[in-house]
């Protein structure tokens, strides 16, 4: 069952489409797994279809129309299907959402261990202002306890994990703030796969601070 | 930049008869479009709903006029391919041309950001939106006559907050820094609103930490 859902003003602003494109893949991941979300984001799309039958409108130009009938004969390129990065080698492919799959590159991925629970590989999607990446925590382990510099949003992708907040189940959506510390523990009886999207670097604290400079932020 | 209380107004300066895009069946002119290439229906289609698109892209967009219009266009050449896609029983023409235009600004303002080929499209990441279950979107389409209603039914300030995000642009930070309110008041806005509109959030959503919403309107 899953508890944890994007904000109403978050849902509004994928209808909209005025969102990074990572916190975007966030969403709609999200939706992959939340039927009650995704029944709310249907009706949104209408709004923005009143939002348009009720605009003022502004003129164009008279010969714009021919423009674009002159434009539907030629041969476009047809709908291209999204490409599945069917080769993806890597044995986490198979947990993933497929819509998420179109995302990865082609082969393995690229595993940075951040500490010896937690292992990051990230994905590029050509953001600069967010990092988006696939967190791996393994069997019960714990990630060192840290803060954040700017806001990040988890997706539960596979297993569960656990803070001083909480139990995080697959399709949980969570968001932690700037200044928020945690530490996630993943479930003892399964690893734990998660989504992230990270808007700055986070901060070990305490002790594990010494770690910190392998908490690099790498948006592309 | 025409000021956002422009759509504010639209919605209660609509007089009775003047609802609905003066009854056009817009549907069936898009169905038309998709089953047949029917060119006079499409012609139809454009003729209406150009000046509107190009007000949104002007509005959440800012581009110059020429550029605008290369956006409208796109649109449309999209509408082209896509409308054998198109089916009333989903959703009406105006929702399913307006995604397509926001799909269309989307990857504009993203192209403009970062020259890359390679880039993901709007329409990608939208895409699981079109693989609702059959009834869902008949619940979708059903809805549309109650947002109507509903939207014309919502005080001021909250239907200014929803049009500056969609019809403007604008995530919630940016309606927060335009008005000069703290982000928990615009969140609380959205909230109350979609409550009115009876899009029905998970339980979870009142209770949401790090909201840091101040419930006060």
């Amino acid at each position: 069952m899953i508890r944890n859902h994007p904000d109403a003003d978050l849902l509004v602003e994928y209808s909209a489409g005025t969102m990074d494109i990572a916190p975007m893949i966030s969403v709609t991941t999200h939706l992959q797994f939340c039927d009650s979300c995704r029944r709310a984001v249907g009706p949104l799309s209408s709004v923005g279809g009143e939002m348009l039958e009720h605009a003022d409108g502004v003129a164009v130009s008279e010969g714009l129309l021919d423009k674009v009938l002159a434009c539907l004969d030629e041969p476009g390129s047809p709908d291209q299907e999204p490409q599945s990065s069917a080769d993806v080698v890597d044995d986490v492919a198979d947990v993933l959402p497929s819509y998420l799959r179109q995302f990865l590159p082609v082969g393995n991925l690229a595993w940075r261990s951040l500490s010896p629970s937690l292992k990051v590989a990230p994905i590029g999607i050509g953001e600069k202002v967010h990092e988006l990446a696939l967190h791996r925590i393994k069997v019960g382990g714990k990630v060192p306890e840290h803060n954040h510099k700017g806001s990040e949003i988890t997706v539960v992708l596979k297993g569960s994990f656990s803070d001083e907040d909480g139990v995080y189940q697959e399709g949980d959506f969570i968001v932690r703030e700037a200044g928020d510390v945690h530490q996630p523990i993943a479930a003892k009886n399964e690893e734990c796969i998660c989504l992230s999207v990270l808007a700055a670097p986070i901060k070990l604290t305490g002790i594990k601070r010494l770690l910190n400079p392998l908490l690099t932020f790498s948006p592309g | 930049m025409k000021n956002p209380d422009t759509m504010k107004i639209r919605f209660y300066s609509e007089k009775p008869g003047e609802l609905m895009s003066s009854g056009e069946d817009w549907n069936g002119y898009l169905e038309k479009v998709g089953q047949s290439q029917d060119k006079q229906a499409f012609a139809a289609l454009f003729t209406h709903f150009s000046p509107l698109l190009k007000a949104f892209l002007m509005k959440s967009g800012g581009q110059n006029s020429a550029t605008v219009e290369e956006l409208v266009q796109e649109t449309w050449i999209k509408v082209w391919r896509k409308a054998p896609h198109f089916s009333s029983k989903q959703g009406s023409a105006s929702t399913w041309i307006y995604t397509i235009a926001r799909n269309t600004r989307i990857d504009s303002i993203r192209a403009q950001a970062r020259r890359n080929p390679d880039m993901l499209h709007a329409e990608d990441i939208y895409a699981d939106n079109d693989h609702a279950a059959p009834h869902e979107r008949l619940v979708q389409f059903r809805d549309k006559r109650n947002v109507t209603d509903a939207l014309k039914a919502l005080p001021p300030e909250q239907s200014e907050v929803l049009a500056m995000m969609y019809f403007q642009g604008k995530s919630g930070q940016q309606v927060a820094e335009a008005l000069n309110l703290p982000l928990g008041t615009v969140k609380s806005r959205v909230r109350l609103a979609l409550a009115k509109l009876k899009v029905a959030l998970p339980d979870q959503m009142a209770a949401t930490r790090n909201n840091g919403a101040s419930d006060n309107d």
